[in-house]
């Protein structure tokens, strides 16, 4: 039957995004894959996964329709399973909206917003120091210091991605009264084109290079109300740290099903020899499965502020994490030497699942970050 | 248009797929080049081997794949040397392995504790201030020699964060820990109403925690506020008097250790107490704690108003669910067991001690965990069988001004 005969509420997929997005995945980013991982920023592909919805899912819908975070992990997971980089950076405008819509603020609220959701305008996210900061991993590296209207914000953020000279960021600072530390932050849009904002280039990374990935210097940037998301900084980050973790973990189920399916790509030839391996892929995908089935029934509350669910977050984030390495290493044992030739996927996806395990919050920070939560509460 | 489909051909050496519709422009062959008119010197382009090398290639179905590795019995023998797993490090844990260990010198024991796992007699916690006891140097072996002992692996200072129960592994904050057999031995913790901020108030439930207490007391006598005259409660304000402190026993029953009728337990004891800095304020309910500088305010619902340098909660104790619910374990008020096996509703996990339920009844005294531990060692190890039978036991109060024995 062609679907084109039946009614329209039975001719639509239930997630129409999603196949817009598998689309792309597998059609012109699937094209770019190799040349994203070596450097080549797709801005194009960026903004078509944007104006496809796949980066504002989890967002408050201009009608009002709440967001839904599983199908923005899913639609990442479509992304990233093709390509981890670009599932990277479709999780750092993910974030950015997120900041942008829990801010309140009018001025970052409205259009452009709107824009963001539509993917006209990119955005990234420098929240990997500061989070570290609050678990107690490193101190902040911006500072605030209060001026008339506002404040001026200085110091260096060693890498912060999905950035061009046009683009913006959610940042953190630490507001300094009388040259010490105020004890409270600030969190604002850093606009890269601001003055006294300069963005260097990193040194090589060993794949995932066409992230837009740049040290951010501030020398005396002003930052006015208008660009404000929260002040105090903390409150805002207990409300959103679960979603802001757990969207994280579409990356890493991407990276581990396309691990998966280069088992099986190879299962006809070379089944026989990797019957010998200890991590199958009928097994690993009961695991991801498994994992998923979690992930899932976590995004349904993402604004949960109780520490048993961050704990269950950063564990599922976690275990993505160890399951990417474990995939993406099985994998190319799976596949052999070529899936070690330099245009190969497999060997590319070991590396991105090397990022999944290292980006922040890496495997390490999290179970410390456990660790600190699950320790009992004595008085001082 | 070509009548017949375009095949695809593999290379035997390398896997690389010579595919009829792509052809291999880079060696001269354009797209729609038929395997059989590529001329018999074209090379593979990934390895160099030549056109006899390869084969026609059908894709076979995911299914057919899917259905063929399932049958792999290799897949399922890899588990085998994972071992038992015991999650806690107090008096529970550490029988189970002693028990373990005296059926089985082989089998691979993993302990994981949030603390540092050393032994201790817990009872003592109730009695060292009478006996003149150091709290820094209670622990009759340090974890890691009981361990050397034991031939245990022990992850000390690591918390359990889940069980995977398909995959049998347990996950930590130093990682994933594979078992053949887990046992739950966590005990349980504290029960704390709002009305008692777990940042103002001290609850006794292990060693660690104890020497904190004491550090915080310190040297000369304290005003101390006990909230619960239970058996704790009760021990902790007789031991803490003995050594000088001025105790201030709360509790919403009208006299202590309540549980049991007042002519056998309570007047007693209250009698007993005349002698020493305790006084017994019964029939209140805490309303609110509050810092005052190094001190704490702590107000009750019917208005009274006490001061105190330190307040200790002894509210009762609740099993903390994490673990069993990550697992779907039956539950009732704790992890619900079978009384002879101490087996979980998951054949590969027992538990034992403060965490479990058998018939929805706790039992968190000392005694049963000995024969607890024998019987699960026997059900793991397998042969005959040393079924655990409950049983009330005579309660021994270690309030040493009156000491008692309470029958249940």
């Amino acid at each position: 039957m062609n679907p084109a005969d039946l009614p329209p509420e039975l001719a639509t997929p239930r997630a129409p995004m999603l196949e817009a997005v598998r689309a792309i995945a597998q059609g012109p980013l699937a094209d770019q894959a190799y040349a994203i991982d070596r450097g080549t920023y797709p801005a194009d592909l960026l903004k078509q996964l944007a104006g496809a919805g796949a980066m504002s899912a989890h967002l408050t819908q201009a009608d009002g329709t709440a967001g839904d975070y599983p199908l923005a992990i899913q639609a990442m997971a479509e992304a990233a399973k093709v390509c981890g980089a670009t599932g990277f950076m479709m999780w750092c405008q993910c974030v950015a909206g997120l900041y942008l819509q829990a801010s309140g603020n009018p001025a970052l609220m409205g259009d452009r917003l709107a824009r963001h959701m539509r993917g006209d305008t990119l955005g990234g996210t420098g929240l990997s120091n500061p989070m570290k900061s609050f678990a107690q991993i490193e101190a902040l590296l911006l500072k605030a210091t209060p001026v008339e209207g506002g404040y001026l914000v200085n110091g260096t953020l060693p890498w912060v991605s999905n950035l061009a000279s046009d683009h913006y960021f959610g940042a953190i600072a630490a507001v300094q009264v009388d040259g010490g530390c105020a004890g409270r932050e600030i969190m604002f849009m850093l606009r890269c084109d601001a003055h006294g904002v300069a963005l260097k280039a990193c040194p090589e990374f060993s794949g995932m290079e066409g992230t837009g990935t740049y040290s951010v210097h501030c020398k005396d940037l002003f930052v006015g109300a208008d660009d404000i998301v929260a002040d105090p900084a903390k409150p805002l980050i207990a409300r959103i740290r679960g979603g802001f973790v757990l969207l994280q973990c579409g990356i890493a189920a991407g990276v581990i099903q396309g691990a998966i399916d280069s088992m099986w790509a190879v299962e006809g030839q070379l089944g026989h020899v990797n019957q010998f391996l200890e991590d199958r892929p009928a097994g690993l995908q009961a695991e991801l499965d498994g994992l998923l089935a979690r992930v899932m029934k976590l995004a349904e509350t993402p604004f949960d502020t109780s520490t048993d669910y961050f704990i269950d977050v950063l564990d599922a984030r976690a275990h993505g994490a160890e399951l990417a390495l474990r995939a993406a290493n099985s994998a190319l044992l799976h596949q052999g030497a070529r899936g070690y030739l330099m245009h190969s996927e497999v060997q590319r996806r070991v590396r991105e699942a090397q990022f999944v395990a290292i980006v922040t919050p890496a495997i390490k920070h999290l179970r410390k970050e456990i660790h600190r939560l699950s320790a009992e509460e004595m008085p001082a | 248009m070509s009548a017949i489909a375009y095949r695809q051909y593999i290379c035997h050496a390398c896997g690389y797929l010579y595919d009829e519709a792509v052809g291999d422009p880079d060696s001269g062959l354009m797209a729609g080049t038929r395997y059989e008119d590529i001329p018999d010197d074209w090379s593979c382009p990934l390895c160099g081997v030549t056109k006899a090398d390869f084969s026609l290639y059908e894709a076979p179905s995911l299914e057919a794949l899917r259905a063929q590795a399932a049958g792999d019995a290799l897949l399922k023998a890899r588990h085998g040397a994972a071992g038992v797993v015991i999650v806690g490090g107090g008096r529970a844990g550490w029988q189970v392995a002693e028990a373990l260990r005296a059926r089985d010198v082989h089998v691979p024991i993993t302990l994981v504790s949030a603390c540092a796992a050393d032994v201790y007699d817990k009872p003592l916690l109730s009695v060292a201030m009478a006996r003149g006891l150091d709290p820094a140097s209670m622990a009759r072996e340090s974890g890691t020699d009981a361990a050397r002992r034991l031939n245990v692996r022990l992850m000390a200072h690591t918390q359990a964060v889940r069980i995977c129960a398909d995959t049998r592994t347990l996950r930590t904050t130093r990682g994933p820990v594979r078992y053949d057999r887990l046992v739950l031995a966590h005990g349980a913790q504290a029960a704390l109403p709002p009305v008692l901020p777990a940042r103002h108030v001290w609850r006794v439930n292990h060693l660690g925690a104890y020497q904190k207490l004491r550090t915080a007391l310190g040297s000369g006598p304290k005003e101390v506020l006990i909230v619960g005259a239970g058996l704790v409660g009760s021990e902790l304000a007789n031991d803490l008097a003995l050594g000088g402190h001025r105790i201030t026993l709360l509790d919403t029953q009208t006299s202590p250790l309540a549980r049991w009728p007042l002519p056998q337990a309570g007047q007693p004891l209250l009698d007993a107490w005349k002698a020493l800095p305790i006084t017994f304020l019964g029939g209140v309910q805490v309303a609110g704690v509050e810092k005052l500088g190094l001190r704490y305010r702590v107000t009750t619902t019917c208005g009274q108003v006490l001061e105190a340098d330190q307040v200790v909660a002894a509210t009762g104790l609740v099993t903390p669910s994490r673990l069993a619910s990550s697992a779907a374990l039956a539950w009732q008020q704790g992890i619900a067991v079978q009384a002879d096996t101490l087996r979980t509703s998951n054949p590969y996990i027992h538990a034992l001690g403060d965490c479990i339920t058998v018939n929805g009844q706790a039992s968190r005294f000392i005694e049963p965990i000995v024969r607890q531990a024998k019987s699960i060692a026997a059900d793991i190890c397998g042969g005959a069988p040393v079924p655990y039978v409950p049983k009330a036991a005579p309660v021994r109060v270690k309030t040493s001004s009156f000491p008692m024995t309470l029958s249940m």
